[in-house]
């Protein structure tokens, strides 16, 4: 399984030269299974320039949307294959009680903020809502569950053979809950991210910035590895950077996390942040030792030191 | 992987719970005792901790609610069970076994939770004492937290 990051950004598209090295696109994910097929996790302002790269002749195009925010669409818009004939969209999402998931998109693509509706798009796209249990795509076997954030938002754990991937760019499992000492069975997105081979999680804030921002719906650096560590994952990927943080910025924050993480007994190396267009491959790497560790005690980290105030 | 991992609505009802200061428990979709707070175990005599997660007729026999003549109360006639299978909030009045051991009659109000899937996938029930002296201890905080 190959990863291909398109957009790491939370919450609003951050362009500017002091953003360059990680990029200011918004959430977007490009994973290439062993089949041949493609997922793309997400459709944050990333996806415009992933549908350019894509072949034109691409039979079908999955998308698993995590949830509805306008991170994670808005891009939807601008996705190239949405205004091809030949292309086959299917576009997966949490399910509401309120709205179907194509009246909830359509609120988005429909007027007055954007000049087509989804009846006009000239590609066939069908609106599915994430099933309740496994389903599969290729040869990847996928399950989303509900997880910590505000509204209806999905994880997604993705397993292609023997190797498994975890995507939960949103989420605020150490909201009312010590993550490190609570049961497995009692902290969001556990079954989704165990022992996952790389998962890629919120880590939008610092420790120090996190008090401000708790209940918004994303992690600080302390619970995103507190988490990592209790579910036994072998890498983590840093994602949903804040908007206010630069390039300089992002590389502490990712020091920190590191630190974090083998201070908690994690392996050196297996902590990375996202960066725009980066390519990961996702391999197997066995269990054992790493698999599922003890309740860690939660230390705060401290802030980078070139912290920003905007 | 742990195969038990409690759905989402009721890892967040869990969190609400220690945050309240009025007694409450938590119970799942078959009635199991899931949880309760701080303020539940101070009343019953035992933290959460220290009980953990116990069956609809171990946590019935262990702390109520008991009839007249002592016996528990059948899960089916509590309101915590209308709150699961219609999905509707019950409230009733019931005699349960406080930390002094003795019989004290409580109120109790249950409330469905319900989440992704098909009907509850549990409720929250939240329960004060209604004799006098009790009732004022609570409303006063001046219980103990059992440790």
């Amino acid at each position: 399984m190959r990863v291909k990051v398109w957009g790491a950004r939370g919450s609003v598209p951050a362009p500017g030269p002091e953003m360059n090295r990680y990029g200011g696109n918004t959430s977007c994910c490009e994973v290439t299974l062993s089949s041949g097929e493609t997922l793309i996790l997400d459709a944050g302002t990333g996806i415009r320039t992933l549908g350019f790269s894509l072949p034109p002749d691409l039979p079908r195009i999955n998308i698993l949307l995590t949830h509805l925010h306008l991170d994670h669409i808005q891009g939807l818009m601008f996705f190239p294959p949405c205004f091809r004939a030949e292309s086959s969209i299917r576009i997966w999402g949490p399910s509401s009680p309120e709205a179907s998931l194509e009246a909830r998109i359509a609120r988005y693509i429909s007027a007055p903020l954007s000049p087509v509706e989804v009846r006009e798009l000239p590609c066939e796209v069908s609106f599915l809502d994430a099933p309740a249990s496994e389903w599969q795509i290729g040869s990847a076997t996928i399950r989303a569950e509900a997880v910590t954030h505000r509204g209806p938002t999905l994880g997604f754990r993705i397993t292609d053979g023997d190797t498994t991937l975890c995507y939960i760019p949103d989420h605020e499992p150490g909201l009312g809950a010590a993550l490190g000492e609570l049961d497995p069975e009692w902290i969001s997105g556990f079954n989704l991210a165990c022992d996952a081979d790389l998962l890629i999680h919120d880590c939008q804030y610092t420790d120090e910035e996190y008090p401000g921002h708790e209940g918004w719906g994303h992690s600080p650096i302390d619970d995103t590895i507190t988490f990592a560590r209790r579910v036994g994952a072998k890498r983590v990927l840093l994602f949903h950077h804040d908007p206010l943080h630069t390039d300089g910025f992002l590389d502490d924050l990712h020091r920190s996390a590191a630190a974090r993480w083998v201070s908690l007994g994690g392996s050196e190396g297996a902590v990375e942040i996202a960066q725009e267009r980066a390519e990961i491959v996702v391999e197997a790497s066995g269990t054992g030792e790493e698999t599922a560790p003890a309740p860690v005690s939660s230390t705060k980290v401290p802030a980078p030191a070139n912290q920003v105030s905007v | 992987m742990s195969g038990s991992q409690k759905p989402l609505e009721l890892i967040l009802a869990r969190n609400l719970l220690t945050s309240v200061t009025t007694p409450s428990l938590l119970v799942g979709r078959g009635g199991q005792l899931l949880f309760y707070n701080e303020a539940a175990g101070a009343l019953l005599g035992r933290p959460f901790e220290d009980v953990g997660q116990m069956a609809p007729d171990e946590w019935t026999r262990a702390f109520g609610p008991f009839e007249d003549d002592g016996s528990p109360t059948p899960i089916e006639d509590l309101p915590l069970t209308d709150a699961l299978r219609e999905g509707r909030p019950a409230h009733g009045e019931f005699r349960i076994r406080f930390s002094d051991g003795a019989y004290h009659r409580i109120a109790a109000s249950a409330m469905p939770i319900v989440g992704g899937g098909d009907g509850a996938s549990g409720a929250m029930v939240i329960f004060w004492p209604v004799d006098d002296e009790k009732a004022r201890e609570v409303t006063t905080g001046r219980h103990e937290v059992v440790r």
